[in-house]
């Protein structure tokens, strides 16, 4: 009886939620497990950087410096060099990360728009289109 | 309310337990001992680490002596390491910062891949770590004797295991020294909780003559 008014309350929550919503609770989801594996180490898990070394990706300038095909590429390629962050120069290294795919990118950029940018859902076929692209 | 007696004497020897077991927490000596006889007298050679020489980012040289009479913390990096390395740091921030003003307390950090770490290499990634020898010593040198150091002096415990040579020294391990360069806890370096205890033994290590 319990489990019948269990379910029946969450297929009520979940009709409420357009399909939209859900795909982009899911990304956020699935990019925070990503982030954790492959960025926290370096940007920390609530994106604020360490200190000179690692730039801040939360409360940056990064959002309206970079668009979307950019970021993916910087994830994809890493870098090496110097990002003016907040004004502030960064000189160290980025490794690569060559494993993601495009659903990789989608989830992890949708989760770090929805923590530090605007929360959009970046979609498989935009992420997709931009790995294709990076030089 | 009066209490009786015999319910008197159990809450003091309660108490005098508690605190005499508090008084007796200690830290063990890892590594091999020896025994030594001497004059009729038994002595225990517990195990040291043995003298060194490296540069620091600063391109001065840091040795055992400067250690004389400092616990330290010692770890293994390099700063292009993309993995553990940065977690580890972001730990021994805390250590820094926290003992930012007691001189006993200092950190050598040593790079296991010392041809790109050069001194001025160290410098830089101090310097954006906004941290400074000779608190926080950042270690580079003959790569041979790094190595050698970590696997057979600091990584005592890794060590037991003869055919497992290698590879410790990139393990992540904090190393807990005394002031008589005695080796007396390993730790997860990438664990806040284990950093958690490796600062309760350094308050430990700071109450010892
Ligand atoms: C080894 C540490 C390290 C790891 C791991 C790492 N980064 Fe970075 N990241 C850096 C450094 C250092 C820079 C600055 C590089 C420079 O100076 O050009 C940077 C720069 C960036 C930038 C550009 C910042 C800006 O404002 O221009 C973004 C975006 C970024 N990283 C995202 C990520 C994401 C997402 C991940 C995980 C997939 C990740 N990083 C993993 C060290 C790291």
């Amino acid at each position: 009886m319990k489990n019948i008014l269990a379910i029946g309350l969450i297929v009520l929550f979940a009709s409420c939620q357009s399909k939209e919503e859900i795909l982009y609770q899911q990304y956020v989801v699935e990019g925070r497990s990503i982030y954790e594996k492959n960025c926290s180490n370096c940007h920390q898990s609530d994106g604020s950087g360490l200190r000179d070394l690692y730039p801040p990706l939360a409360k940056t300038d990064l959002w309206k410096r970079v668009s979307q095909e950019q970021l993916v590429c910087i994830i994809k390629q890493g870098q090496k060099g110097n990002s003016q962050v907040n004004g502030k120069p960064y000189a160290g290294y980025m490794p690569a990360n060559a494993k993601l795919e495009a659903i990789d990118m989608a989830e992890l950029v949708t989760f770090m728009q929805d923590q530090w940018g605007n929360k959009k859902v970046y979609s498989f076929d935009e992420a997709k289109a931009a790995l294709k692209n990076c030089r | 309310m009066q209490l009786k007696p015999i319910v008197l004497n159990v809450l003091f020897f309660v108490s005098f337990l508690i605190v005499s077991c508090q008084e007796k927490k200690t830290l063990p000596f890892l590594g091999p001992k020896e025994t030594r006889v001497s004059a009729g007298k038994v002595d225990t050679i517990y195990h040291q680490i043995p003298a060194f020489r490296f540069l620091n980012q600063d391109s001065v040289w840091v040795s055992d002596q400067d250690m004389a009479g400092k616990i330290y913390i010692a770890d293994f990096f390099f700063t292009s390491c993309p993995t553990i390395c940065p977690k580890m740091k972001t730990q021994l921030l805390r250590i820094y910062d926290r003992y930012a003003s007691n001189d006993a307390v200092r950190i050598l950090s040593h790079s296991i891949d010392p041809a790109f770490d050069t001194p001025s290499v160290l410098n830089q990634y101090a310097k954006r770590l906004h941290v400074k020898a000779p608190r926080w010593n950042m270690l580079t040198g003959d790569k041979a004797a790094i190595y050698k150091l970590g696997e057979k002096s600091y990584m005592v415990t890794a060590q037991e295991d003869k055919n497992e040579a290698g590879g410790f020294v990139h393990s992540g391990a904090f190393i807990l020294v005394d002031k008589n360069r005695h080796v007396r806890g390993i730790y997860d370096g990438t664990q806040e909780v284990e950093v958690n205890h490796l600062i309760e033994d350094i308050e430990i290590l700071l109450q010892e003559k």
